[in-house]
């Protein structure tokens, strides 16, 4: 017994939490609006509050357990003798997984605070909280897990959240009466269900290969099968296992593409903003799309193994480099196309695919750690931005109202949030309408601030040490994708400036600018909170300053986890493979070179600087068309994914559905199976039954037994005449005729 | 010891009243008559018991007799009663006449 037995409580509490506001909630809010909506929300917030609490003491027993794995195990799962195969419900705390819990819960508590305010008044208060505690049981069963079938039971799991969510005001149409609400949840959906499909491959592969689907015995059976040139027999096939995990490693790429939206499988997560915005915050930015990088760091073992053996796929690239360039390209051209977004959750959401091009980037060269810091400050600062343009739609929509309704209405009423008032064309989510805000928005403009400038890399905030720790390792280790990266940050930066002058700065274009108003509390103090996380969330992984520093702290090492990157080496070893066999390094600590961080400030600087110019006073009205609309967006013929998306897979696969639905279902199943063949059958079977069976069989038995005896009786009843004298001449002749027989025949 | 008559002529004579009996019961209609028939014939039968057993020089024949006029007192008792009973209903002792359970 000891504190790592706590860690099932991160489960239990939300489905705990799940399970009350499911049942239980709709009722509490719908018999008490007030009081209900804040018991059914504190209590979804309380759940994930005590997942962090457990995971914080999960920090500390890992720290004074000496950073050592520990598998807390919660029952049995499968186990099939025959094969040999075992899976059961085992969490693993380590130090990555940990971070991941704390992650999850700790930015999930901070949305659930923002969310009850949010969704005040939404006349699915309950089902919203009770989703939401359904993400975070299932996000913290993925991070927690401690094989690759668990893994997967949450990652479907958060997916079947994310489309649920995304869905969430399902009623919606856009303007042309098409539900794009439920059409984004489904896009999303059958996006990630590409990528869950390389999963599930990735696999079956491992467990044909490793004959467990658990990490510690597949990495360490890597390492040791590698050592020995071990061959992996595919019925007649023999393969190399550098050749087995190439395809591993492939399809596990496609997993996380569709999970954390690279190229070529990112075109659901814009369309993702239809869910509320907390929902973006919380999954669309900050946790379940980060689940495709867990699991490519959570595999590094996998991908050094196919890095060092130096196997290409068809001979043209490894997959760890198919990686860095499927992260580099994904965070360049993303970050190009946030800059003709107008919708302000667009822009921040292109800014998340980029972003997480940074950090699947990051892990593709083998800079792990490098993308866990990004993935952690990532969801500090796009969380707040995420909440804080929530924060700003929500004070819009207000703005709006108070036009509609007149003033005196003060801070309730509002009939759902997000909603696309269609009087006048205006839309509170589309930055045209928006500007001087900053006047009117203290509390967000200046939390809003402090996240836009982090995710731009300015000094001293965290996206800054972050950024900087991936470019420094791209800058030593891969030069090309350097540039792609150092040009990404340029347009983070770009489109960043781009979205503060229009929202916030210059003179209101729309009379609901004007009167927009601060949102409560409950909103802007979650904003607060990670406003302090964003700016201080560097001091993570802060880099030494020198060589000679860092070379004395790596001799005499600061207590056990001041710095991610001492925290992150106990579970990501950094694999070097010699003559020998593999010796697991401790991690080269960060030096911060002052060239690379120089430069990526001037980046930052220069993009914000070259937006002001750009953009300085611009739009001036809110239909004045955008000054880089001038410029031929040529990258969406580059990438003509979304293109190819909504013209070739969207009509593929409506014709797929719909031979489906009328062909396969409607036509044979339903007619022919269902109608023809067995209805049918029946139906013969029940007419032969009862029009031959019964009424011919049964009843004609009972009829004719009846019929007969009708009929004899018809003829016996001629002999009673009546006459008595008739019946005593049968006796007569009776008599005689026994006479007659007993004295002449009986002998 | 006078002469006996040869047992042959009871038995004629028995057999002559059975069937003047057996006769009256068929063809006539009026159930008195149909009860003195039905005496005819029970007394043919009385007569040939007791041919026999003088005969035959057994005393059986002689008791069954006694016991076949006892039932034929009983059933004239019975019958009469029907009769008048079927009278009094009716108005009339003709047996076609009582013909309800014709089918």
């Amino acid at each position: 017994m000891n504190t790592f037995s706590l860690a099932p409580l991160i489960l239990y509490l939300p489905l705990a939490g799940l399970l009350f506001n499911g049942l239980f909630g709709r009722g509490i809010v719908d018999r008490n609006r007030k009081s209900g909506e804040r018991f059914v929300g504190w209590l979804a917030t309380l759940m994930t509050f005590g997942a962090f609490v457990v995971s914080l003491t999960l920090l500390v027993s890992l720290a004074t357990n000496g950073f050592e794995a520990w598998y807390v195990p919660i029952m049995d799962w499968i186990n099939i003798p025959g094969a040999n195969f075992q899976v059961g419900w085992t969490q693993q705390v380590d130090t990555l997984s940990v971070t991941m819990m704390l992650v999850v819960s700790g930015i999930g508590t901070l949305i659930h605070i923002y969310a009850i305010g949010y969704m005040h008044d939404d006349p699915d208060f309950s089902r919203f909280f009770t989703y939401l505690n359904l993400f975070v049981f299932f996000m913290l069963i993925l991070v927690s897990a401690s094989s690759y079938l668990m893994m997967f039971v949450g990652w479907e799991g958060v997916g079947l959240c994310s489309y649920l969510l995304i869905g969430f005001w399902f009623g919606r149409v856009d303007k042309n009466g098409a539900p794009a609400n439920s059409n984004a949840a489904r896009k999303a959906m059958v996006m990630n269900r590409i990528g869950d499909f390389g999963v599930l491959l990735a696999m079956f592969l491992l467990f044909w290969t490793f004959g467990t689907l658990d990490y510690t015995p597949i990495f360490d059976g890597a390492v040791e099968m590698y050592k020995a040139n071990h061959v992996v027999q595919f019925g007649g096939m023999s393969l190399s296992l550098p050749t087995v995990l190439t395809a591993v490693t492939a399809l596990l790429l496609l997993g996380a593409a569709g999970k954390s939206a690279q190229i070529p499988l990112y075109t659901w997560l814009p369309d993702a903003m239809a869910g509320p915005t907390p929902v973006s915050a919380l999954m669309h930015a900050a946790t379940m799309v980060t689940a495709g990088v867990y699991l490519l760091v959570r595999s590094n073992v996998l991908y050094e193994v196919v890095r060092d053996s130096g196997a290409l796929i068809l001979g043209l690239i490894s997959t760890p480099d198919l990686v860095a360039w499927t992260g580099a390209l994904t965070a360049f051209f993303a970050g190009l196309i946030a800059f003709s977004q107008n919708d302000i959750k667009k822009v921040l959401a292109y800014s998340t695919v980029s972003q997480l091009g940074f950090m699947v980037a990051a892990a593709g060269m083998g800079a792990y750690v490098a993308a866990m810091f990004h993935l952690i400050t990532h969801a500090f600062f796009k969380a707040l931005l995420f909440l804080g343009s929530g924060s700003v739609i929500h004070g819009m929509e207000h703005g709006h109202h108070e036009i509609a309704h007149g003033h005196g209405d003060d801070g309730d009423g509002h009939d759902g949030h997000d909603a696309h008032h269609e009087d006048d064309g205006f839309d509170p989510q589309d930055m045209r309408y928006m500007g001087g805000l900053r006047n009117r928005m203290r509390v967000t403009y200046i939390t809003y601030m402090i996240g836009a400038l982090a995710l731009a890399g300015i000094f001293p905030l965290s996206g800054f040490w972050s950024k900087d720790e991936i470019l420094l390792h791209a800058q030593t280790h891969e030069m090309p994708i350097f540039i792609l990266l150092a040009l990404a940050a340029l347009g983070t930066a770009f489109y960043v400036g781009r979205q503060l002058i229009m929202v916030f700065f210059g003179k209101p274009r729309h009379a609901a600018a004007e009167h927009a108003a601060e949102s409560p509390a409950l909103m802007t103090r979650p904003l607060i909170v990670l406003a302090v996380l964003t700016a201080l969330g560097g001091l993570l992984n802060a880099p030494y300053l020198t060589k000679a520093m860092a070379e004395r702290n790596e001799m005499h090492p600061r207590g056990f986890w001041f710095l991610l990157e001492q925290w992150g080496e106990h579970s990501i070893p950094a694999i070097h493979l010699t003559e020998e066999g593999v010796v697991h390094m401790p991690h080269t600590p960060v030096v911060l070179s002052p060239v690379v961080a120089g430069l990526s400030m001037l980046l930052a600087v220069g993009g914000l600087l070259l937006a002001w110019l750009v953009y300085r006073g611009r739009p001036r009205t809110w239909d004045e068309a955008d000054r880089l609309a001038r410029t031929p967006i040529w990258w969406w013929n580059i990438l003509p994914l979304n293109t190819f998306y909504s013209r070739g897979l969207v009509p593929l696969f409506n014709r797929f559905a719909a031979w489906s639905a009328f062909k396969l279902d409607g036509e044979f199943w339903h007619d022919f199976i269902h109608d023809r063949v067995i209805r049918d059958m029946f139906v013969t079977f029940a007419a032969f039954s009862s029009n031959v069976l019964d009424a011919q069989g049964v009843d004609g038995v009972v009829n004719g037994a009846g019929a007969v005896t009708r009929r004899l009786a018809g003829v016996l009843r001629l002999t009673q005449t009546g006459y008595a004298r008739t019946y005593a001449l049968a006796v007569f002749l009776g008599a005689v005729g026994l006479l007659v027989y007993f004295l002449f025949m009986a002998n | 010891m006078p002469s006996a008559v040869d047992i042959n002529w009871y038995i004629a004579l028995s057999g002559i009243l059975f069937v003047i009996g057996a006769l009256g019961v068929l063809l006539r209609r009026n159930a008195i008559i149909l009860f003195m028939s039905i005496e005819l014939m029970l007394n043919s039968a009385n007569l040939l018991f007791v041919a026999f057993a003088r005969h035959l020089g057994d005393l059986d024949g002689q008791v069954l007799v006694f016991f076949v006029i006892t039932v034929a007192a009983a059933e004239v008792a019975v019958g009469l009663a029907l009769i008048v009973a079927i009278f009094r209903t009716r108005k009339s002792i003709n047996i076609d006449e009582i013909n309800l359970l014709k089918g």
